[in-house]
């Protein structure tokens, strides 16, 4: 039983969230300020906190900036500010991830399981010094047994799929442009097949990322190619 | 003293006494003149007969006579006959000669001996010895003269023999024969009788006699007539064109005509009655040639006095210049020259400036070319032309900047200044009110900048509140949805709630987007962008929903890479919005066409779709925020799809239009091929 903090002066938010998390089985204390969240924080043994940043009082940054001088808790940032640098700003400050109200409820749970797997099982996955084990943060993909795991869920690719996300693992932060990735991967030259690698890629991504449209290691770089983002851990 | 001035019978009397005067005058010149003539042989109280005068016409019948007498055989003249002692000679019955004086002769040729003469005799020996009895008498025997009139003896006679035959014209004794006086014997006498009955003669003498007697009248006639004249004159001078009951000069209908015209009139006429007068003198004494001639003189002095009033009318009046229809001319063309003077005064400095600096340059070089062809003139000349030469590069070339500077503003880049110090004249003022100008666009247009950003800010504030709100609503919905409900009407109350909601997100997002992207609130990251990639990602993306509806894509693209400068994020945006209108909006079953052409400076993308439904609005309006095909059409999307393309293509320096034919939707869009090298 995990303990998740869930702090947002909206009430009713925090109860969307509640009936949310409970269903997954996580044990939810609520906070409607940041002053009461670094109360209840000290009070309790917190596994995650879902940090609404504009609040009265102390807002969420303050908050967390607060919270990272003696935690390490992961924090994900719920915010009506959907701006790349309110994002940015965010992550800098501290927050494992950022969510944009108003919310996929669905893609909240995902971000919640991702961070609370990493949180507690960090460490816990032994790093097998095999060859034929390629990862970039959380995504780990073993050749050997064809395994592909984010955040130590196994995810279920097919050949061809498989065989993309290994090459551009491989070679993870360097972008490939669609007929490069083509030929690496079936070892002969493109006839105008192109938009079949980008269907593919684009199922990859669905099947790894939690939201597809802002994904954390397939990365689209719109007219020029693919690449898997480098996330050292 | 005014009643004198407009006397009208005083001026008539003027007028009248002016050629009596006149004449006075001229007679008492004549006279005068004539005094003078006599008065060198100092002796003027002489009878007439001892007079020069008598002298020279005394000759003048000796001459005429000699003269006939050698013409006797043409002329036939001359009658055979003999006298007693049987001396033949030639008789003719001749006193009168031109001369006014009539003489008696005897002409002996010394060659022939032959004898002339009009003289009846019996005894011509005893004629030629009484000859020299008479008084007046000048004979020449041997080239001798005898004789006792004074001019006429050996001493005073000052003529040439030859004289008469130059006098007369008669070349054939000249060239012929040669003869002189010399080669004649000539006894000659005064015949005063016959004389005396001559007209001519006795007018001569009592001419002569009156000159020389009335030695001091001349002298005061003159005086008097021309004292008389001079007052007349000042007083018609002060008092002409003054008329009775009217003040000032009162000019006449010939004084309104042009001064050039009267006095070609008067030219004409006055020489012509003048030509008539003079040619009106002839030796006899007719009544007729003397009332001619009268009129004549008469008509001169009218218009010769109508002439002299008119223009001393003109000059009082102060008319007299005005009256020249040449004045006239000039003064049109004056006025003409004053009103283009007055023109150019009144344009502006620069066409002043071209005026003077191409006329110059003409004139100067009129001057040089004009001048001798020398070395130097030359070098000065061709020194003047490089020196307009560069005037006027140097002119053009200001200009051009002008013209660059102004493009910029068209073109949109305010941040502009002319140093106008550079600069001259209407240049410099031109620079001036550029830089207004520039400066005036900037400020405008970072007014508008600050308007259009505190708009989006505004936006995007009340978009966030508007969220938090929002995600309650969604995730209750989403909650209800997964209680069990049995009731299927609040099942389909909930489902309306999930689409409306979800609308309700994507409207929000779209909003704030389509405002930074209008405002140009945007950072962009520009690169170099495969047209082709992204075009393939896209379809990647929307391969399922386009499948789903069974749209086939047909693309047309060049071989090799096709490369645009623009933001990647951004051109995803664009074709996003884009493909997810054809997923939506495009004919189920039909095809969607997308070609990318590259030519050497530009790069278009057409996409082309099939619409669904009727387009019944024009490409405008569906570019403009919140429009959709279907103006009542009641589907997802916000309406903002096109305006967001649109205004992050031009963001991307891109062009954005849209083609309407029928149910044909058409995109087409335009870059410029990329500038930025490749990785």
């Amino acid at each position: 039983m995990y303990n998740i903090l869930v702090v947002d002066d909206d009430r009713e938010i925090v109860g969307a969230i509640e009936i949310y998390l409970k269903k997954e089985g996580y044990n939810i204390i609520k906070a409607y300020n940041g002053n009461e969240a670094l109360e209840k924080v000290k009070e309790n043994e917190i596994h995650l906190i879902i940090l609404d940043i504009m609040m009265p009082e102390k807002d969420g940054l303050a908050t967390l900036e607060e919270l990272r001088k003696d935690k390490s808790i992961p924090v994900i940032l719920l915010s009506a500010k959907s701006e790349d640098y309110d994002k940015i700003g965010g992550l800098n400050q501290g927050a494992d991830d950022y969510i944009t109200k108003p919310f996929n409820p669905l893609e909240l749970i995902a971000r919640v399981n991702s961070q609370i797997r990493r949180y507690v099982s960090l460490g816990a996955m032994e790093k097998k010094d095999n060859k034929q084990i390629y990862r970039t943060g959380e995504l780990i993909l073993d050749d050997e047994t064809k395994k592909v795991t984010v955040d130590g869920k196994e995810v279920k690719l097919t050949a061809t799929e498989f065989n993309i996300l290994k090459f551009l693992l491989k070679n993870k932060g360097k972008v490939y442009s669609i007929p490069q990735i083509y030929e690496n991967v079936w070892n002969e030259e493109s006839y105008g097949a192109e938009n079949i690698i980008a269907v593919h890629i684009r199922h990859i991504r669905e099947k790894i990322e939690i939201n597809p449209k802002e994904p954390r290691y397939l990365k689209v770089i719109w007219g020029i190619g693919y690449k898997i983002e480098n996330i050292e851990k | 003293m005014e009643k004198l001035r407009q006397s009208s019978i005083l001026k008539i009397l003027c007028y009248i006494l002016i050629p009596i005067l006149a004449a006075i005058l001229f007679l008492s010149i004549v006279h005068i003149s004539y005094l003078n003539e006599y008065q060198r042989d100092g002796n003027t109280q002489t009878e007439y007969k001892q007079s020069q005068w008598f002298a020279d016409k005394y000759f003048y019948a000796v001459l005429d006579k000699v003269g006939k007498a050698e013409r006797s055989e043409e002329t036939g003249q001359y009658i055979q006959l003999e006298d007693s002692k049987g001396q033949k000679y030639y008789y003719s019955e001749d006193y009168y000669s031109d001369s006014e004086i009539c003489i008696n002769y005897i002409i002996i040729d010394k060659e022939t001996g032959n004898m002339y003469t009009n003289i009846k005799s019996n005894d011509y020996q005893q004629t030629m010895n009484e000859n020299s009895s008479n008084p007046y008498y000048w004979n020449m025997v041997d080239g001798q003269i005898q004789t006792d009139i004074n001019y006429m003896n050996q001493d005073n006679m000052k003529y040439d023999y030859t004289y008469y035959h130059e006098m007369n014209d008669t070349p054939d004794l000249i060239d012929e024969t040669s003869k002189t006086l010399k080669d004649y014997n000539i006894y000659t006498s005064y015949n005063q009788a016959r004389t005396e009955q001559s007209f001519d003669f006795v007018t001569t003498q009592d001419i002569y006699q009156f000159v020389t007697s009335n030695q001091k009248l001349p002298v005061f006639a003159l005086s008097i007539s021309l004292i008389l004249l001079t007052i007349i004159a000042i007083y018609l001078l002060w008092a002409i064109g003054h008329k009775k009951g009217k003040e000032g000069i009162t000019l006449d209908f010939i004084d309104e005509l042009p001064y050039e015209l009267v006095f070609l009139i008067f030219c004409c006429i006055i020489p012509m009655f003048w030509a008539i007068a003079v040619n009106s003198v002839t030796d006899s004494f007719n009544y007729i040639f003397v009332t001619i001639l009268i009129i004549s003189y008469i008509i001169c002095y009218v218009m010769t006095a109508g002439l002299t009033i008119t223009t001393i009318k003109r000059i009082k009046a102060k008319q007299f210049w005005k009256s020249f229809l040449t004045y006239r001319i000039l003064r049109w063309f004056k006025n003409k020259i004053k009103k283009y003077i007055d023109e150019f005064k009144n344009k502006t400095d620069n066409t002043k400036k071209i005026f003077w600096l191409y006329w110059g340059f003409v004139l100067i070089t009129t001057i040089l070319l004009s001048m001798f062809v020398t070395g130097i003139a030359i070098l000065i000349l061709i020194a003047f032309w490089i020196w307009a030469y560069y005037q006027l590069r140097k002119y053009v070339r200001q200009e051009e900047m002008l013209k660059e500077t102004l493009k910029k503003i068209y073109d949109g880049d305010t941040n502009v200044h002319i140093n106008e110090q550079e600069l001259e004249g209407a240049l410099k003022e031109m620079a001036i009110y550029i830089n207004d100008i520039a400066g005036g666009f900037k400020n405008a247009i970072e007014e508008n900048l600050k308007a259009e950003r505190l708009k989006t800010e505004l936006i995007t504030n009340v978009s966030h509140d508007i969220k938090t709100p929002l995600t309650s609503i969604i995730n209750y919905v989403d909650l209800l949805k997964k209680e069990d409900i049995k009731d299927e009407k609040i099942k389909e109350y909930i489902d309306i709630l999930d689409v409306k909601s979800q609308r309700l997100k994507k409207l929000t997002e779209d909003l704030v987007e389509a405002s930074k992207a209008s405002s140009g609130n945007v950072k962009l990251n520009i690169e170099s962008i495969n047209i082709k990639e992204l075009i393939n990602q896209t379809i990647g993306e929307f391969k399922d929903r386009l499948e789903s509806r069974n749209l086939q894509i047909e693309t047309d693209m060049p071989k090799e890479d096709v490369r645009i400068d623009a933001d990647n994020r951004y051109m995803f945006r664009i074709m996003e919005n884009l493909f997810s209108n054809i997923s939506k909006y495009a004919q189920e079953n039909s095809r969607v066409y997308i070609d990318v052409k590259k030519t050497n400076k530009k790069v278009n993308i057409s996409i082309k779709n099939i619409s669904k439904d009727r387009l019944n609005i024009s490409s405008d309006e569906l570019m403009q925020r919140f429009v959709r095909g279907d103006k009542s059409r009641y589907t997802e999307g916000s309406g903002l799809g096109l305006s967001i393309a649109k205004s992050l293509t031009e963001l991307q320096k891109g062009t954005f239009d849209i083609v309407i034919d029928g149910d044909l939707f058409k995109v087409v869009m335009s870059w410029g091929t990329c500038q930025i090298v490749s990785k």
